[in-house]
């Protein structure tokens, strides 16, 4: 499903003096309808790893692979389709739309490309989520109504709105309390058991690693194994 | 969900922002509409102007100091079908019944039923517009009079022949008559006709054609036609040949009488001289033509013997050597006189300016011819006015100074028993040599009479003779009244033009609005981009929000656009009445204006949005999302660096800027160059261009300083105002759009301000806008005499003391367009006057400001430069040439002398702004050639000791009140012309205004906006230990720099840009009141920035509006 090999990714140092490395020849590979979190200290380039693997950012060296395919070598409007057709994103912010309802704000990747599914089967399907998400009742509130859980829920019913194979999920309980994170990722975990998603966290939270399958953990910009809790 | 419901929600959501940038929107729609707008009402003020003056007239024969036949106008109908109508138009002055108002210069209309046919109303007042006397509307409210009051008229009484010419009678000048108003004729009765393009309603009274015919001995006569109504349309030539077959002899004041007794056919003229072309044609009509020259003597003398006051004839085939003479049998017994003898003649002549010359000559008599030779003929002596009309000689009052008591009884016996029987005879060509003048040089041609002859001479004549060498010829009134207001003053440009500034701000402050809108949901953007919008579609749908508010500000804008143009037409009407002379401009706004105003408006809204968006919407979505709302564009390139698939630096920080502004700096000064060599319209091009880039290339200098100081990192900075301006530079777009918001409003008003003048100020020296007169005076009826002279003065009877120390130069006038600012039309011939170069030369009046030969000092002299056939050299004033006739040195304007030929007036020299305003002044000598009916003089400059001007004032305005003498001090005048100028600059100082408004309010925002950006900045601050005070003050530094960034730009911006206007003569820069302008801008700047720092800081309310 997912496999970086040998990905380094670089920062120019303050004041132009040579260069950072943050990820340092990172080699991984993550099967379809498995999970995997990955830990390690704050700053140590976990979301910069996550990044790469959706596509948002682009490594300095190596190769992406998703589905066999190499994410450096697209456009960044073939890694925008991507992004919206393969990959759900869950953020630590939820970057909701005040503006939108729970229900719109759900439907908005499906507004990313003209034409497409049929509104009447994204918006069961959305409303599908949101009752898999335990907010069938808060389809017409606005995010500035809800709480700071169900916001995040609200996050997670838009990543998965468009099916995608893999959902990363960058520190997504990282502005939670801690029944709320828990209840965040058991939703995860269900939906990575449940609809076979491939789930890949980023997290410096211990117990929301202990939930999840494979735990990486990274530290001076190498990755390792540290098994299974 | 739709991307158009999103896009809905959107806009309902976000609603404070995007009213900002509707608001926005709605001002630089309505500003840019209006101003188009403001055009279209003047131009329709002018057009119904046109209407209104013209009527449906097409052509028109403007007097020319002759008189036609008022049957003419019927004749000519024939020929061209239509309505012609004849008008018989002179000057005059009108009083109420009291004596109590006055207006002088007033437009005497004598017409008929068939003039009223031609108005825009295309019928007669309600009542017979045939009898009584009917006012215009102007007058009627200027003498405070209405229908049944009484008023006095006097009219100017135009003489035979021209007043000027030695035997021209200038007794009785005037008449007057006392009338009752029968009827007050607005627009729709042809209140304001007049053939001069000028909005400013004509001061007309209408009388019957007949009465006043009558009244000035002029009956059956007219010396003005209009034509309408013409099915087809005519050329001026065409019009020409309708009017050759037309016109009779009589038309040109030419009668052939058959006389028996000396069985001759004789031609003569109304006028005393047959004008040289005619006589020509005449002497070639037919066979044995002899011409007649008789001629006033003031004596004929041999020794010590003189007879006073005689009649002597040159005649063609007299028999004579050209210094022989003939003396009838009485005159040599009177003399005692015998063939041999010689006598000498004295005799008046027109001198250089029609100045009377006594001349003399000697002749040897031939021989002496008996009393009743046939060549003793009274019928010699022509019809000279106050002469041929008396019956005693002690009652002749000829046009030149007779001695009465010189007459000695026998004289008196003689004029009893043979009139005007010529008492002598030369040469013709010895009477040519000495008598010509530029009226004629025959007073009759004779025909050996036979039968039928007198038809075949009116044949000849009338065919071969051009009726436009006697004034008759039909110009294209209409097409030239539509030239001249169409090439008028574009008040759509010029509003446009000092608008644009503040459409500008408008719509850098609707940008501004707009993207902080969009920086307030960059993590949406960002998001969008992450769950796989491409950006150009997040773009697309920022843009569609923002196009839906320009659209809607668009349209409200246009409504806006229209409320603007009718408080600037209301402007126009009251507080700015000055500057368009009191014309009431009328309300009006185009379809085509409208659309083009709102689809200006949206475009500009959209660029802005588009070009801020571009900005914004290039930036990827991780950093997007990274959760710093409050970081720039600029931050985070700086922190990703290169290879990060962000937009590339290829230039080092502030290289572009530099480029920019060295390339605005290298095209102003070409503007610059160039400009000064060209007038009008391309000067004020040049000042909006080296404006506008100058604008462009000091604010992309300001951006590079910005950007180069925020790029200086490895130099820190160590002080609180080092902080500030780091802080300004790293939003850079921002801080550059807000610096230039007041650059525009600053550039408006210290060029505006620039251009002001006090015309009053230095108005005693002669090289100042009076030409260090004290006095300009305007009379209704041409005064032939000097003011400035003793025997003038006594010819006008004025003796009052204390008129001794005046002297005057005077002008003569050819009425034409009114070439001054108060005309909105485009003059297309400007008045001409004619004045004796030498006495303003003499005198160093006024100052030149540019002449044909740069760098030589001839000043008045040009006027007497020999340009070649048909081109006379003129000298007008600054704002005449310029701007009146847009115009430069070395141009030319095209007129048509009283003859109907073409000549050519080149501008050879420009004055300072002065009291000549609205005229081209002109040589006397070529004046009188191409003018010669034109008599004396109407304006003055009158030089009179200060202390004595109110005297001399009162003492002349009621001495010459006949002639309608109006005297204005010509620092008044002066003022009155400057008040123009600067009515304009003040509407454009509040549009300046305006542009300060938003640029406060940009700034105001700006601050607040910086703020609220950086509550956690400032909050790590005051961790830090930052006191409350210090971060104001940091505040302060950071936006004061802008503003004074702003305020420089602007400065330095206008000060160059008007530099071709400062180096126009009469600028008088008001430094000082600039300064305190700037200054006042500044502090009030400086309010806005603490004002809106301090409330930033306040955090409450930092909070509410955080969440905006």
């Amino acid at each position: 499903m997912v496999e970086l090999i040998d990905v380094t990714k670089t920062y120019g140092a303050p004041g132009g003096a040579g260069t950072v490395g943050v990820l340092k020849g990172i080699t991984l590979k993550v099967e379809s309808g498995r999970s995997m979190v990955i830990v390690g200290p704050s700053g140590c380039g976990k979301s910069t790893l996550l990044n790469i693997i959706g596509g948002l950012d682009r490594p300095t060296s190596g190769r992406v692979l998703l589905d066999g395919g190499n994410l450096a070598d697209r456009s960044d409007d073939e890694l925008a389709r991507i992004r919206n057709r393969h990959i759900g994103f869950v953020f630590q912010l939820h970057h909701l739309l005040p503006q939108c309802t729970v229900l719109e704000n759900v439907l908005i990747p499906t507004l990313a490309e003209r034409g497409g599914r049929s509104p009447r089967e994204t918006h069961a399907r959305a409303k599908d989520l949101l009752a898999r998400v335990g907010l069938a009742d808060r389809l017409s509130y606005r995010p500035g109504e809800l709480s700071g859980g169900q916001r995040q829920r609200v996050a997670v019913a838009r990543a998965l709105i468009n099916r995608p194979q893999l959902l990363l999920a960058d520190e997504p309980t990282g502005s939670l309390d801690e029944g709320t994170s828990r209840s965040i990722a058991e939703l995860l975990v269900e939906l990575n058991k449940d609809q076979g998603v491939t789930l890949i966290v980023a997290t410096h939270a211990r117990e929301l690693a202990g939930r999840i399958g494979q735990v990486m953990e990274l530290s001076g910009g190498v990755l390792s194994d540290r098994g299974r809790p | 969900m739709s991307l158009g419901r999103l896009v809905a929600r959107s806009l309902r959501f976000y609603w404070r922002t995007n009213l900002a940038v509707l608001l926005a929107v709605v001002v630089a729609t309505g500003v840019l509409t209006g101003a188009l707008a403001v055009g279209d009402s003047v131009r329709y003020t002018l057009g119904r102007t046109l209407e209104a003056r013209l009527g449906k007239v097409q052509f028109a024969s403007l007097p020319q100091g002759r008189f036609f036949r008022t049957a003419l106008a019927g004749d000519l109908e024939k020929q061209l079908g239509g309505t012609v109508a004849p008008v018989l138009q002179v000057s005059g002055i009108v009083t109420n019944d009291d004596g109590s108002r006055r207006i002088n210069r007033v437009q005497v209309l004598g017409v008929t039923d068939r003039f009223y046919a031609v108005g825009p109303g295309g019928r007669p007042l309600g009542k017979d517009p045939t009898e009584g006397i009917i006012l215009s509307e102007a007058v009627a409210r200027r003498l405070g009079v209405g229908v049944g009051d009484e008023i006095v008229l006097r009219v100017e009484k135009p003489g035979l022949m021209p007043r000027e010419v030695p035997l021209a009678s200038d007794k009785d000048r005037t008449v007057a008559a006392r009338l009752k108003v029968q009827a007050i004729a607005d627009d729709a009765a042809f209140g304001r006709f007049d053939l001069q393009a000028n909005q400013i309603a004509a001061l007309n009274v209408f009388v019957p054609l007949s009465w006043l015919g009558e009244r000035i001995e002029q009956p059956g006569r007219a010396n003005m036609l209009v034509v309408a109504h013409l099915k087809t349309s005519f050329s001026t030539r065409e019009m020409a040949a309708a009017l050759q077959k037309a016109w009779r002899l009589a038309d040109a004041g030419l009668e052939l009488e058959h006389l028996p007794k000396q069985n001759v056919l004789e031609l003569r003229s109304r006028r005393v001289f047959i004008d040289e072309p005619l006589a020509a044609e005449a002497l070639r009509a037919g066979g044995g033509s002899a011409g007649v020259l008789t001629y006033f003597v003031n004596e004929v003398r041999l020794g010590d013997k003189a007879t006073p006051y005689s009649m002597v004839a040159a005649l063609d085939g007299a028999n004579l050597a050209d210094d022989e003479i003939a003396v009838n049998q009485w005159l040599a017994d009177d003399l005692g006189a015998k063939v041999g003898d010689a006598v000498d003649l004295a005799y008046f002549v027109i001198g250089p300016e029609r100045k009377l010359r006594e001349d003399q000559g000697r002749f040897k008599i031939a021989r002496v011819v008996p009393l009743d030779d046939p060549v003793c003929d009274r019928t010699l002596m022509p019809a000279f006015p106050g002469l041929a009309d008396v019956n005693n000689c002690r009652d002749w009052k000829p046009g030149i100074p007779v001695d009465l008591d010189k007459i000695r009884p026998e004289d008196e016996e003689y004029w009893n028993e043979h009139r005007g029987t010529p008492k002598a005879f030369i040469s013709l060509a010895a009477g040519q040599a000495r008598w010509r003048n530029q009226y004629g040089s025959l007073t009759a041609v004779r025909y050996p009479w036979r039968e039928g002859l007198d038809r075949q001479i009116e044949q000849h004549l009338l065919s071969t003779i051009d009726p436009a060498t006697v004034g008759l010829f039909l110009q294209p009134i209409r097409d030239r009244g539509l030239q001249a207001s169409r090439g008028g003053t574009d008040f759509g440009s010029l509003f446009l033009g000092l608008s644009m500034f503040l459409i500008a701000a408008a719509v850098i402050l609707t940008g501004l609005l707009f993207v902080f809108g969009v920086e307030n949901r960059r993590s949406q953007a960002g998001m969008l981009m992450a769950v796989g919008w491409p950006a150009r579609r997040v773009r697309r749908l920022l843009l569609a929000e923002g196009g839906l508010v320009a659209l809607f500000g668009t349209v409200l804008g246009v409504g806006a656009g229209l409320l603007y143009t009718r408080l600037m037409v209301y402007g126009l009407a009251t507080w700015w009445s000055g500057a368009i002379g009191g014309t009431d401009v009328h309300f009006d706004a185009r379809g085509l204006t409208l659309l083009l105003g709102g689809l200006g408006g949206l475009l500009a809204a959209l660029l802005a949005i588009w070009l801020t968006l571009r900005r914004q919407a290039t930036c990827p979505a991780r950093p997007l999302l990274a959760g710093d709302a409050a970081a720039s564009l600029g931050d985070i390139v700086k922190a990703e660096g290169p290879g990060n698939g962000l937009p590339r630096r290829r230039l080092r920080p502030g290289r572009f800027g530099i480029g920019i502004a060295v390339a605005a700096f290298v095209g102003v000064a070409a503007v610059l160059l160039i400009a000064p060599a060209r007038g009008g319209e391309a000067l004020a091009g040049a000042f909006f261009g080296a404006g506008a880039l100058l604008l462009i290339g000091t604010l992309a200098l300001t951006g590079a300083v910005l950007q180069i100081v925020a790029g200086s990192w490895d130099r820190p900075m160590t002080s609180l105002q080092g902080l500030g301006l780091r802080s300004a530079g790293r939003r850079s777009g921002r801080s550059l759009a807000i610096a230039g918001l007041l650059a525009c409003g600053v550039f408006m008003v210290v060029a505006v301000g620039a251009n002001r003048r006090d015309p009053t100020k230095e108005t005693h020296g002669r090289d100042s806008g009076t030409g260090g007169f004290a006095l300009y005076g305007d009379a209704s009826i041409p005064i032939l005499s000097e003011l400035g002279t003793a025997p003038g003065r006594d010819r006008l009877g004025l003796t009052e003391q204390g008129l001794e120390s005046i002297r005057a130069v005077q002008f003569r006038v050819r009425e034409g367009d009114d070439a001054s600012c108060l005309n909105l039309n485009r003059a297309q011939q400007p008045r001409l006057m004619g004045v004796r170069a030498e006495a303003l030369k003499e005198r160093g009046a006024f100052k030149f400001t540019a002449t044909v030969r740069q760098g030589r000092e001839e000043g008045w002299g040009l006027l007497q430069t020999d340009l070649g056939a048909g081109v006379i050299p003129a000298v007008g004033d600054y704002p005449t040439v310029f701007w009146g006739l847009g115009k430069n040195i070395g141009d030319e304007l095209e007129y048509t002398d009283e003859m109907g030929r073409p000549f050519r007036v080149r501008i050879v020299g420009m004055l300072a702004s002065s009291v000549l305003q609205g005229s081209l002044v002109i040589a006397e000598d070529e004046f009188l050639a191409r003018f010669p009916s034109v008599d004396g003089y109407r304006v003055f400059l009158i030089d009179v000791p200060a202390e004595k001007a109110d005297a001399a004032t009162q003492t002349l305005t009621a001495d010459l009140r006949d002639y309608g003498l109006l005297l204005t001090p010509t620092g008044e005048r002066l003022a009155a012309f400057g008040s123009v100028e600067n009515t304009y600059l003040s509407i454009f100082m509040v549009l300046g205004g305006l542009g300060l408004v938003l640029g406060s309010m940009g700034l105001g925002l700006v601050v607040l906006r910086n703020m609220l950006e950086r509550r956690g900045e400032l909050a790590m601050l005051r961790a830090v230990g930052f006191g409350r005070g210090r971060l104001r003050r940091m505040v302060f530094y950071e936006h004061w720099g802008l503003l004074l960034a702003g305020l420089a730009c602007g400065v330095i911006s206008a000060m160059v840009a008007v530099m071709p206007a400062l180096q126009s003569p009469g600028a008088q820069v008001p430094y000082l009141s600039l300064a305190t302008m700037v200054g006042g801008i500044a502090l009030s700047g400086a309010v806005w920035v603490w004002l809106a720092g301090t409330l930033a800081l306040q955090g409450r309310l930092l909070d509410a509006l955080r969440h905006e």
